[in-house]
């Protein structure tokens, strides 16, 4: 009997307990994630021997009369540039040395379609090149950081890892007072190896309503991923590895080259 | 589909393009007997690779294509083995030296002043001259070669006589000349030190430096030049992956596999071509850098930053 009563004791708890557990968890997500919905095709992307950058699709949901802007961007990193300038009066040169601290690798703008991007790219809403720059140090503090980053961000733009894309997101049609929206994210084969988040920030007469960000990894695999271990773990070793195919790869065609003339 | 990616660069790159790419500078290797390195690292940095990686890579490619250059240059005793190891230590040498000059101007500053000075004193004057020195001797080639050989004639006595005051007198048999072998040793110290502060393999000055200076017969120039810059360009292979890990092998084997079929075709184009012609072919070559490298000097740039580590 008194085994039988603990049994059914432990059943009950047990079941209590399952019970409370998924009324939290429930609870939870429902917190974190409240009307605005983000979901990627992939969290992960594999960069592989013949790989060329590839696209993301990007989907979620949010209240019908609100309006969302993506962002893709990188890991903060300290970059290290030479400001132009004119030398001996008439010649234009790398001068001085300029270094922005905290500053993404990769910053993509994905606005809806229906308004100018100008309605979202705004400081206080932490979207656009103008809301990174107060994250950003400039290294010497004398340098116009602003005009400094400002021309940083045209050469990264022509690079392809910075960008404003104007009308992109796309809308469903309103149902139950929400509507569906979807964006295809470019992943430009510039982007390296590194987890960079991808935010979605519902907005309502010009506040931010809610924010969701998810990780995106991008990690080397296959032959790159050989290659760059060995480059950086063994470097000595890959120097004459390097040197050791290029010598074999030149007599192979010198020899090549000889057969195929026949001469001498 | 036609698309590798190049992990140390840390981008794309289409393989046609670079294979192409290193067919062509592989050719002029062939034909001129230098490395290519002065146009290849600004073609590659117009494509996306970094300055550092693009410069790196090209050295190591530039092994491939110059042990294929010289493999069939010495089939056709071209390359002056002798002369090339002195060239050798001496470019060694005044690289080593080169490299601490920069050091020491990057510390108190003006490199970069003294950098684009060089090149394009360099480029201008070397391009200059041998363009006006071929153009004068194919119009003489037309005129009667007598009494190009008497002026010839007249001018070599004077010269051997100051030469031959010199220690260490050698024959080198396939350059044709009795020299002393501090001659070559000085011009690649001279050589080596110029190429150091411009960051290039420097047989764009190299063959000039032959051709003019140690009188070498224009086809033994362009072997021994190569035979010269494969072990330049071993050594800086080699350093740039143990001390700033930017040879990106994968750009380095494509561009090689066009490279050195490349330098094979140049090497039996450049064996039809007459001398004059090299040399006021080079000369142009050199010349079009130049002026490229003018341009950028004097122009307002659009963007007023640039990425550190590139020229």
């Amino acid at each position: 009997m008194y085994t039988e009563k603990n049994i059914m004791k432990r059943v009950v708890y047990g079941l209590l307990t399952v019970v409370l557990v998924s009324l939290a968890w429930f609870n939870s997500s429902m917190a974190a994630e409240g009307p605005l919905l983000l979901e990627l095709a992939k969290t992960n992307i594999k960069i592989s021997t013949f790989y060329n950058g590839t696209t993301l699709d990007v989907a979620g949901s949010l209240p019908a009369d609100e309006d969302v802007v993506v962002q893709l961007s990188g890991p903060k990193k300290d970059v290290h540039l030479k400001e132009k300038g004119k030398v001996a009066g008439f010649l234009w040169m790398n001068k001085t040395d300029v270094s922005l601290e905290n500053t993404p690798a990769v910053y993509m703008v994905y606005t809806p379609t229906g308004s100018t991007a100008d309605k979202f790219l705004n400081p206080d809403l932490g979207v656009g090149y103008q809301a990174l720059v107060k994250d950003i140090t400039s290294n010497p503090e004398s340098a116009d950081k602003t005009f400094i980053f400002g021309e940083y961000v045209k050469l990264m733009e022509k690079s392809g890892v910075y960008a404003i894309n104007e009308g992109t997101v796309k809308y469903g049609e309103p149902n139950d007072g929400m509507k569906s929206f979807i964006i295809t994210l470019t992943i430009p084969s510039k982007m390296s190896a590194g987890t960079y988040k991808v935010a979605a920030l519902a907005m309502k007469d010009g506040v931010v309503t809610s924010r969701v960000t998810e990780d995106l990894t991008l990690e080397l695999s296959g032959l790159p991923a050989a290659i760059s271990s060995m480059a950086y773990g063994r470097p000595l070793l890959f120097g004459f590895m390097a040197v050791f195919i290029a010598v074999g790869a030149g007599l192979l065609v010198g020899v090549l080259f000889r057969g195929g003339g026949g001469a001498h | 589909m036609f698309y590798m990616y190049l992990p140390i660069a840390g981008n794309s790159v289409n393989i046609l393009l670079i294979l192409g790419l290193g067919g062509f500078v592989g050719l002029l290797s062939g034909i001129f007997g230098v490395g290519g390195g002065f146009l290849m690292t600004p073609l590659l940095m117009m494509f996306g690779i970094p300055p550092t990686v693009a410069a790196a890579s090209d050295s190591n490619q530039i092994v491939g294509a110059s042990t294929s250059g010289t493999l069939a240059h010495m089939r056709h005793g071209n390359v002056d083995i002798a002369m090339g190891v002195m060239l050798l230590i001496g470019g060694i040498a005044g690289g080593t030296v080169g490299v601490q000059i920069i050091k020491l101007l990057r510390a108190i500053g003006g490199a970069d002043f003294l950098i684009a000075i060089t090149y394009v004193i360099m480029l201008g004057g070397v391009g200059g001259y041998m363009f006006w020195e071929s153009l004068q001797s194919m119009k003489k080639s037309k005129t009667t070669t007598a009494e190009a050989k008497m002026s010839a004639g007249e001018q070599k006595p004077t010269k051997k006589s100051l030469l031959q005051m010199l220690p260490l007198q050698y024959k080198f048999e396939k350059s044709g000349c009795h020299i002393s072998m501090l001659l070559p040793l000085g011009f690649g110290i001279l050589v080596g030190i110029l190429a150091a502060i411009m960051g290039v393999g420097g047989g764009f000055i190299m063959v000039p430096v032959m051709v003019y200076l140690l009188r070498m017969p224009m086809h033994v120039v362009v072997g021994t030049s190569l035979f010269q810059i494969l072990f330049t360009c071993i050594n800086v292979t080699v350093m740039q992956a143990y001390s700033n890990k930017t040879v990106d092998f994968v750009l380095a084997v494509l561009l090689l596999l066009g490279s050195t079929i490349g330098a094979q075709v140049g090497t039996s184009i450049g064996k039809k071509l007459k001398a004059d012609q090299l040399k006021i072919m080079l000369a142009s070559l050199v010349l079009l850098v130049c002026a490229k490298m003018m341009a950028g000097l004097l122009m307002t740039p659009t963007i007023m930053v640039a990425l550190k580590g590139g020229h």
